[in-house]
């Protein structure tokens, strides 16, 4: 178990250095000019071109990637200019290893905004992710349970329905009458646990972790009825039956860890992709996670914060699978790892 | 973020596909069986109706633009309120014999002519997407599974680091550098729709395909153990005449299940893109462009708010039945 | 004032598509405006101010958006002169001295100006302004590479050798210049005790203006200076400071100064009522229009940058009706011919004949978010002309018949280039009908990436035949909306069109620049202004096809609430309170 887990860690190094040449390859194939959203108005070619040198754009792809990795290994100083460096020491940024680079849109390193935003999507994914689990699986396993009733059917269209609209369509519609409108929820607005205490960083969580949740419950409704449906016509739950044991005790300890074991998988991906940050429900509701971080950096050319998100994301999905197939180990003793 | 990726996860757990059944009752083969179990199943009949109708509606629509039946780019600004935002000046959204579902705001064009075009350029941007995705998934799948070794695990490396790119992320970040790309590939290029189009399929195909390579990959690694796998590989078939002949025509119970699923997503991906601004503008009509825009009227023009939301769950919410009922039909264990 | 550009850039997904000066006289009509008297209004209470997009910079050399630059003049960024709270829009854009005596002496043909700093302005800290505070601030214009963003003039003004192998100054900023940079520097700019001498190496006429619009002359305290790291500082000369620092995603919160002295101030240009002002960064415009209907809570005393959008008016009606004013903004938009594609003049008559005016307002949601245009030149602005483009529906068979003329083929196609927003796409959907009615084939390209689009735009082989682009004047002087937007000489190179979008090219255009800039008399710049204004509307360099209207809410607990030309038609809140 442990030479597998180093393998796979391994693994996921090697593959998060091909994504950030990849990145890295992509973004200087593109015929836009960071520098140009940098100097902004007024900006003659000369200004630009100064400017393109003060972030040190002007070099070749692989030397700006040779830095960043230098950057993630020992650390970096900005500006990139050294003799400015030293005529103005005042203007010196210093950014720790590991420095994923130092966004003057932001005027911050990457990491320490990273550290900012990841408290606000790690939020929204665990209330999302709690939403969508008690309800999906236990709605899913109520459906099974009536399987054919107006129940079942009622329940499995519900969750359809919600599904069946966009993301912004539904948060937009929760933001606008139950928090607007009506009232019944205060207008969202992240609070974090130190300043404002679990309840109010629940409550202000409780529409935007709705929003993500009703998309993603209306599958796992779907999947766990069809598991435990699945997994009530095996055999061993016959003899289970057959023994004499409790609807109850059959239920919870034969039906539900066999039918529920796929899901385990499917969970932690799907927990691991919002962690990174839910752009569209971060959008609507101006929560300012890695999702907006995203969005904000792309619309102004923050390349340091783009390369550093794609890196950030990759090893969330990265290290989740790992975990996904460790835990999986775990829950099912057929699985056997290595 | 209702992209795909998320939804098509799904797939790899959820189509357990019985493949090749060799014992036929009653001497109908399997497909006859699984028809005769999609036909009594109410629900997946409704929504196969529903999904053809859209479809009959989509390749119509260009023909009846051709033929001036419906118009999606006429302005009719004079039946507008100038005074009050450019709504229409009639009650329930100017809806009249001329409009049946009402006017835009703003432009007084057709709304009933703008989505039923529209419905034709999402579902033409959702058709080609899933034929990219399916077609790289079945093809690497079927290598990967059938070959092992090697090819194999670069194939699944290959998958992995697919996966764990931000598929969003890089999608908004290399629209403006796609798109220009396109725009240079394509005749009649500098515009609207075909460069924002184009790069919408590339990028939602190039995404979208690892769950399927990993789905189809399991199924070519039963399916390789056969029999008649082996008796064709003693007959010296090619390795091309494997992969196509022999192997593809029984994978076709999980493409059509995928395909039915991931239409849907890639509908609402549509959606997304176009309220992240990546996509087909406006004028040319998009379910997901009109409902951008359509969402704010919810108090001042209701009939327009409501016919284009209307439309995007109807067809969504079909794929989906539809997609459910051919995996319960496909699947004999279901009818237990 | 402010740039339609980096407002632009701020837009993104809103509806407004439009950007710069304020209302002229009549400006506010229906909507009934908050009285103008102060008798009900006291200190104390805190104002919400709603923002959508985050701001760029809240340093005062870098800050170049209407809405910022009229915020901080009211609260934390003194200027030597500036301009005062009034209804009328000629009172509030004349200036009047702030942190200086008078509003400066010019001599030497207006090539030198002379400001002298009052006694007992004090900063945040405590310490006085000096004039070497001014001399620091104008310094770090000059460092281009790091103090990027803002307004630059003083750069083509200020009296320093050029570098002949980069066009620019030989004197590179505080933070890295050479000697003879340095040298150069002290002689254009001299401290004397408490005055301050500016040498120009032309006539600058309108200097005090130009000093009032912008905050590129503030002072600045070497001390605090942290080149591009101080982009999100505020340190405050005026009644209130920042609380703590500045959240670029959410905004921060305005406190009262301590070591402010009203004395040394007047209320006509700060009342400075509430006690704290709170900017409130990253809803939409549709989140800040329902919460300010809604009207609860702290919305109550909330004031906004975003524009009504247009499937909102509807819900304006009575009580709500009544916290609603509307306001001829500073900013017009307009589209350019490229005359690299359209060269036929006759071509470009039919453009102009053809467009229609009317329905494009319409289709931007109609008289409320927009006004039709005759003039690039904004009606606020010194210089505006109303006779030299109709406006209205168009006329296609004018336009057919001078396509007839010009002998080419019919339809004639052309691609219309704008950034894609909702509200644009139906715009220009607009323009292409009525373009298409006169004799034109019209293919529309919305470019998605706003930020992108004036990159787009400067490309000098682009495909566009026809581009749109917005403009508002940087101070209220048609100098600064012909000349630095056709002027070929500054912006054409073989690499950009600069702001030039469609690369106009015009001697006699040229030399009536030249004389306007070397005029020392604010009248006979400004004929010489028009009469190259009329040279543009002959070659048609441009077609103006609006000024965007700004239709705002506010809350019911707001007082003395103004959008005045001094604050760029956003709210002034120089006069505002909430108790």
């Amino acid at each position: 178990m442990f030479a597998y887990t180093v393998r796979r860690v391994f693994v996921g190094i090697i593959m998060l250095i091909a994504m950030s040449m990849v990145t890295f390859v992509l973004f200087f194939a593109s015929p836009i000019d960071p520098a140009q959203f940098a100097c902004g108005k007024n900006c003659s070619l000369e200004q630009r071109a100064q400017v393109r040198k003060g972030l040190g754009y002007d070099k070749p792809v692989w030397e700006q990637w040779k830095n960043f990795a230098v950057g993630v290994a020992k650390g970096r100083d900005y500006p990139e200019d050294k003799s400015l460096r030293k005529s103005a020491p005042n203007l010196v940024a210093h950014c720790a290893a590991p420095c994923l680079g130092y966004s003057n849109v932001n005027i911050a390193t990457v990491t320490s905004e990273f550290k900012t935003r990841i408290p606000v999507s790690f939020s929204l994914a665990i209330m999302a992710f709690i939403l969508w689990i008690v309800g999906g699986v236990g709605l899913g396993v109520i459906a099974a349970l009536t399987k054919g009733s107006i129940i079942d059917r009622g329940l499995v269209g519900i969750s359809l329905i919600f599904f069946a609209f966009p993301t912004f369509f539904v948060g937009l519609f929760l933001l606008k009458f139950l928090a607007i409108k009506w009232g019944f929820f205060p207008v969202p607005n992240y609070i974090s646990i130190a300043d404002g205490g679990v309840w109010n960083w629940m409550v202000n969580l409780v529409l935007p972790g709705l929003t993500l949740a009703l998309f993603y419950m209306a599958g796992y409704v779907r999947m766990s009825r069809a598991f435990v449906l699945e997994s009530m016509s095996e055999d061993y739950l016959r003899t289970a039956r057959a023994k004499g044991l409790p609807g109850r005790k059959i239920l919870f300890k034969h039906t539900m860890r066999a039918a529920l074991t796929p899901l385990v998988t499917m969970a932690g991906l799907d927990l691991a992709g919002l962690l990174g940050g839910a752009i569209i429900t971060e959008r609507v509701f101006n929560y300012n996670g890695l999702g907006k971080l995203a969005v904000d950096s792309i619309t102004v050319y923050d390349l340091p914060t783009i390369v550093g998100l794609v890196l950030l994301l990759g090893s969330f999905v990265i290290v989740a699978n790992i975990v996904v197939d460790i835990l999986y180990a775990f829950i099912d003793p057929r699985v056997r790892v290595g | 973020m209702s992209l795909p990726e998320s939804q098509l996860e799904r797939l790899e757990t959820t189509v357990p596909v019985d493949v090749g059944d060799p014992e036929a009752v009653l001497g109908k083969s399997p497909t006859q069986l699984a028809m005769g179990r999609f036909r009594r199943d109410k629900l997946s009949m409704a929504a196969f109706v529903v999904v053809a109708v859209y479809s009959v509606g989509a390749v119509l629509a260009p023909v009846m633009v051709k033929l001036n039946v419906i118009d999606p780019l006429k302005l009719n600004q004079n039946l507008l309120d100038p005074s009050l935002g450019s709504i229409p000046k009639a009650k329930w959204g100017g809806i009249s014999l001329a409009h049946p579902l009402g006017i835009v705001p703003g432009t007084g064009t057709d709304l009933l002519s703008r989505l039923w075009y529209g419905v034709t350029f999402s579902l033409t941007i959702a058709l080609a997407a899933s034929v990219l995705a399916i077609v790289i998934g079945t093809v690497l799948g079927i290598i990967g599974g059938f070959t092992g070794g090697w090819t194999d695990s670069v194939i699944g490396r290959f998958v992995d680091l697919t996966l764990s790119f931000p598929s969003t992320l890089m999608l908004l970040a290399l629209s403006a550098t796609g798109v220009a790309l396109a725009a240079k590939v394509l005749p009649g290029s500098g515009s609207d729709p075909l460069p924002n189009g184009f790069y919408e399929v590339l990028v939602l195909g190039l995404f979208g395909w690892p769950p399927i390579c990993r789905l189809i990959r399991g199924q070519v690694l039963s399916i390789r153990e056969r029999e008649f796998i082996d008796a064709a590989k003693l007959l010296g078939a090619s390795r091309r005449r494997l992969y196509f002949k022999e192997i593809l025509p029984n994978l076709w119970a999980p493409v059509l299940v995928s395909f039915t699923l991931t239409m849907p997503a890639y509908i609402s991906a549509e959606a997304a893109l176009s309220y992240l601004g990546v996509g087909i503008h406006p004028p040319t009509p998009t379910l997901g462009n009109i409902l951008v825009d359509s969402i704010n009227y919810s108090v001042a023009d209701f009939t327009y708010f409501f016919f284009p939301a209307l439309l995007i769950a109807v067809i969504v919410v079909s794929f989906n039945l539809l997609g459910d009922g051919l995996r319960d039909a496909l699947d004999p264990k279901a009818d237990r | 004032m402010a740039s339609y550009r980096k407002k632009m850039l701020a837009v993104a997904a809103a509806a407004s598509m439009s950007v710069a000066l304020a209302a002229c006289g009549g400006g506010s009509d229906n909507g009934s405006k908050s009285p103008g008297g102060s008798s009900d209004s006291a200190k104390g209470g805190t104002l919400y101010y709603y923002i959508f997009a985050a701001l760029e910079h809240t340093d005062p050399q870098r800050t170049y958006v209407g809405r910022d630059i009229t915020n901080w003049s009211r609260t934390v960024y003194r200027s030597l002169v500036t301009f005062p709270i009034s209804d009328d829009a000629k009172v509030s854009t004349t200036p009047v001295p702030d942190l200086a005596t008078d509003t400066g002496q010019s001599s030497n043909g207006a090539k030198t100006w002379k400001f002298t700093v009052k006694d007992g302005v004090k900063w945040e800290d405590g310490k006085p302004i000096t004039c070497e505070d001014f001399k620091y601030g104008a310094s770090r214009v000059f460092a281009t590479d790091i103090i990027t963003g803002g307004p630059n003039y003083i750069i083509t003004y200020l009296d320093i050798p050029e570098d002949p192998k980069t066009h620019l100054p030989i004197y590179t900023g505080p933070y890295q210049s050479s000697p003879e940079g340095k040298a150069a520097f002290d002689k254009a700019i001299t401290c004397d005790g408490n005055t301050i001498t500016y040498n120009f190496k032309k006539p600058w006429a309108d200097f005090p203006l130009a000093v009032a619009s912008l905050h590129m002359m503030d002072p600045y305290r070497a001390d605090k200076d942290q080149g591009d790291k101080s982009n999100y500082q505020i340190f405050s000369n005026g009644p209130y400071k920042l609380e703590g620092t500045w959240d670029k995603q959410k905004g921060g919160t305005l406190v009262r100064n301590p070591n402010y002295d009203p004395s040394t101030d007047s209320t006509d240009i700060r009342k400075a009522l509430p006690d704290k002002i709170t900017f409130d960064i990253g809803k939409t415009a549709e989140q800040i229009t329902d919460q300010m209907i809604a009207d609860s809570g702290q919305d109550k005393f909330a004031v906004t940058e975003r524009r009504v959008p247009a499937a909102y008016y509807s819900q304006i009606t009575g009580d709500i009706a009544k916290r609603a004013v509307t306001v001829t903004s500073p900013y017009t938009d307009y589209v350019v011919p490229n005359f690299k594609r359209m060269t036929n003049l006759q071509v470009r008559q039919a453009l102009a004949a053809s467009t229609d005016d009317t329905g494009w307002v319409t289709a931007g949601g109609g008289e409320k978010a927009y006004e039709e245009s005759h003039d690039i030149v904004n009606p606020a602005v010194k210089g505006y002309q109303s006779d030299l483009f109709p406006a209205g529906a168009g006329d296609p068979e004018k336009s057919k018949q001078l396509l007839q003329q010009a002998g080419v083929q019919m339809p004639y196609p052309i691609t219309f280039t704008y950034p894609s927003t909702a509200t644009a796409d139906k715009q220009a959907a607009a323009l292409k009908a009525g373009w298409e009615k006169g004799g034109f084939k019209v293919t529309l390209n919305g470019v998605a990436n706003q930020d992108a689009y004036y990159t787009d735009i400067q490309k000098p082989d682009q495909k566009a035949d026809v581009i749109w682009a917005g403009w508002g004047a940087d101070w209220p002087s048609a100098i600064t909306v012909t000349a630095p937007l056709f002027d070929s000489r500054p912006n054409l190179t073989k690499n950009s069109n600069g702001q030039d979008y469609g690369a106009y090219d015009s001697d006699e255009f040229n030399a009536l620049v030249d004389q306007a800039q070397n005029a020392t008399d604010l009248d006979q710049q400004t004929q010489f202004l028009q009469q190259a204004d009329q040279v543009l509307a002959k070659d048609v360099a441009y077609i103006p096809v609006d000024n965007a209207i700004f239709y705002f809410l506010h809350g019911s607990g707001v007082k003395n609430y103004m959008n005045t030309a001094a604050s760029n038609g956003f709210p002034d809140l120089g006069p505002v309170g909430v108790k």
